[in-house]
């Protein structure tokens, strides 16, 4: 929901809004969010140079020399470029640690396939350098094509940085000249944008990014997350619809992306971007602070959910005070093996080094036997959701399972580490869990190998049936933690991704309120903590509700921690204790909407989340 | 490859310590490395060889953390460029700028 006002009409023109062109008005694409903050300004398009535009001549031999000359030279001058670009990054330099990469492509420029392989191609085919450099950009990249793994295959875009230059230098284009030259307030609109343009952007002009490609590995994700500008990658044709001078707004929070939009649009999203700069700029101090209630009676710890190792930092920036969700399946998914025990442990490790004395919960491998290729003998299964994954494949993996075990026993003498089993849906799965840790426990030990004896064990509450047990499982566990997106999947019978139902998930569902807090009264019941890692974690509307039924810790995407933070700080155990009484008397999920989105733009007039 | 007389080929199996794999930034150190050094060195991986001074090669072995590479050396230099590039390779780097007072609050 937007808080639109028509409080003021501006009516003046403004470099914003004066360009009311040729048709494409109002024009919304949708890519993915990968910076937050909203930018408005004029669009500036990096042109690449598409295979089509390339010029292509079949050259006389006696002009070989002379093209192989041309190459050499452009190629010189393409890392001459570079160095000087690098040597103006000083340590200040908002993006001083990536610089390396500049290094990378200087040496990709003289590499031996790249550098020897387009004179070769010149000589033996009579090419041109452009087209040449050209066949051997496309050689290099397909050779990419085939990696599995997604950070190096993403690579190739480097050598598509690299060869770009050389070949605009071929040809005479002066790309740099725009970069240099940028009028205020510019969106940055490119096909996919090189490490060594992105660095040398005047900051105090640039106010988002709108690429066509996308991944959140690439170089224009990262980079602008560490300048801290909105952008929006994965636009597919952004670079095709704009052009340079138009009107554009870059929506990073949500990943919209708006072309030559109308006064009112352009009205409405001044305003977002307000709200949202000042409401950022308070939000982070948040982070740092503890999620005390008001009245000082209620400390909920917050944590993040984690996919990949990565994201340590980023969530140590937003105030993590832990990792409540580590999703173990990346280091699985995508590959021919299950990796060893020695990668699994050095990852754990490494989180939870990082993390001590603040507590890291790993979940075990929880994916369908159909994901893993090296799972022997998956037979086909028409319900993926409801057959082997999770706990169940491990269970009848017992070898994946146990090498995971290992490693995780192993890697929690460093750190304060929390095991949570997911998919628990009957009593005997737990014991059974439990006598394959014993099991790995004695086999560390006849090793002489260091391992955590005490180790935390705790389950993910998502299968209806453990709810309905939850006073059984809570005597045989640490702890709990409440999946709440399969739980409202498998509770309400509901595919999310299913477009025709989907309307119907909802997580203040009465019955999923009522299964939450048969969770947390069974928790206090024997004395565990109960903590939530699904996405209802971090959405702010559900927050009241969360302190009232006394959730002890909330773990969720690393971005929503300040404003969690900043809720619970500002409101007291009472209210929300009574709050939760109200919405339990409701029958509808939409009364329960209401309820609480009333009362929380009273509560919380600023603040952009209503 | 001719081998001058007295001249072995050094041999040693490295495995990938970085979370990101022999990704852009260790490879060129490692071409960076060996910049310093006579010895002639190839990286072999799933039986693919690939030149030690080329970042594209060494990126296209698409060695993944944890994985095993071969590194052969020759020439006089050969014993230290080899424990050079096992310090890079068996090393992981991301946790060294951690350390290096990179670390923020928790």
């Amino acid at each position: 929901m937007n808080m639109t006002t028509t409080k003021q009409h501006d009516q003046k023109a403004t470099p914003e809004t004066s360009n009311f062109n040729e048709g494409q008005s109002n024009l919304l694409l949708k890519g993915i969010a990968v910076s937050g903050g909203v930018g408005i300004g004029q669009a500036v398009v990096i042109e690449r140079i598409t295979t089509e535009i390339c010029p292509r001549r079949i050259i006389r031999v006696e002009e070989v020399p002379l093209e192989v000359a041309r190459f050499e030279a452009a190629v010189h001058a393409a890392a001459a470029r570079l160095k000087t670009i690098k040597q103006g990054i000083d340590d200040h330099h908002p993006l001083g640690e990536h610089s390396y990469i500049l290094d990378t492509h200087i040496m990709l420029l003289t590499d031996k396939m790249f550098f020897d392989g387009t004179k070769r191609l010149i000589g033996t085919e009579l090419l041109n350098a452009e087209w040449a450099l050209t066949e051997i950009m496309m050689k290099i990249t397909s050779a990419f094509d085939t990696i599995e793994d997604e950070y190096l295959r993403e690579r190739a875009r480097d050598v598509h940085f690299v060869g770009e230059r050389v070949l605009k230098i071929l040809m005479g284009i002066h790309h740099e000249s725009k970069i240099h030259h940028l009028p205020p307030n510019a969106i940055i609109v490119a096909h996919d944008l090189s490490p060594a343009d992105t660095v040398q952007l005047t900051r105090e002009k640039v106010v988002g990014f709108a690429i066509d490609m996308g991944g959140k590995t690439s170089h224009t994700a990262i980079m602008a997350r560490s300048l801290k500008l909105p952008a929006v990658t994965g636009l597919d044709k952004v670079t095709r619809l704009v052009q340079t001078g138009d009107t554009i707004v870059v929506d990073g929070s949500t990943g919209a992306v708006i072309i030559n939009p109308d006064p009112e649009t352009v009205f409405r999203y001044r305003e977002r971007r307000e709200v949202y700069r000042k409401y950022h700029q308070s939000l982070m101090t948040y982070g740092r602070l503890p999620a005390v209630t008001s009245d000082g009676s209620y400390t909920a710890r917050i944590t993040a959910n984690i996919e990949l190792v990565d994201e340590i930092e980023i969530a140590a920036d937003h105030g993590a005070e832990g990792i409540g969700l580590f999703r173990t399946e990346y280091l699985f998914l995508g590959r021919q093996e299950a990796p060893s025990e020695e990668e699994q442990y050095e990852a754990y490790r490494h989180v939870l080094s990082r993390y001590s004395p603040n507590p890291v919960t790993i979940r075990t491998l929880d994916v369908g036997g159909d994901k893993i290729a090296y799972s022997l003998n998956v037979a086909h299964e028409t319900n993926p959701a409801l057959g082997l994954r999770a706990i169940r494949l491990c269970l009848s993996r017992k070898e994946l399972f146990k090498t995971q075990l290992r490693a995780i026993l192993r890697a929690a003498v460093h750190g304060n580490c929390r095991l949570l089993l997911p998919m628990i849906s009957c009593l005997s799965e737990i014991h059974a869990a439990k006598a394959v840790i014993e099991e790995v426990k004695k086999e560390l030990a006849s090793e002489g190998k260091e391992y955590q004896d005490h180790l935390q064990i705790g389950i993910l509450v998502e299968v209806p049936s453990a709810v309905a047990i939850a006073d059984m499982l809570a005597k045989e566990v640490d702890f709990f933690s409440v999946g709440t997106n399969d739980l409202i999947q498998y509770a309400l019978a509901i595919d999310r991704v299913n477009e025709q139902v989907n309307y119907l998930y909802d997580t203040l569902h009465p019955a999923i309120l009522r299964l939450i807090r048969q969770i947390t009264n069974a928790g206090q019941a024997i004395g565990i903590p109960v903590s939530m890692c699904g996405e209802m974690a971090g959405d702010p509307v559900s927050i009241p509700i969360l302190v009232g039924l006394g959730m002890n810790e909330l773990s969720m995407n690393a971005l929503s921690i300040p404003i969690v933070k900043k809720i619970i700080r500002s409101i007291s155990v009472d209210e929300c204790v009574e709050l939760t009484r109200q919405a339990f008397d409701m029958h509808e999920a939409r009364e329960i909407h209401d309820l609480i989105e009333n009362w929380m733009t009273r509560r919380f007039p600023k603040d952009y989340f209503l | 490859m001719n081998t001058p007389k007295g001249e072995e080929t050094l041999e040693r199996t490295l495995r990938i310590a970085n979370h990101q794999g022999l990704h852009a930034r260790v490879a060129t150190m490692v071409v960076q490395a060996l910049q310093q050094y006579a010895a002639s060195v190839t990286v072999v991986k799933d039986g693919v060889e690939v030149d030690g001074r080329s970042v594209l090669g060494l990126l296209l072995l698409a060695a993944t953390h944890g994985a095993e590479i071969l590194v052969k050396a020759q020439g006089p230099d050969r014993e230290e460029a080899v424990e050079h590039l096992s310090r890079l390779i068996e090393y992981d780097d991301n946790e060294a700028a951690r350390s290096k007072g990179n670390s923020r609050n928790i």
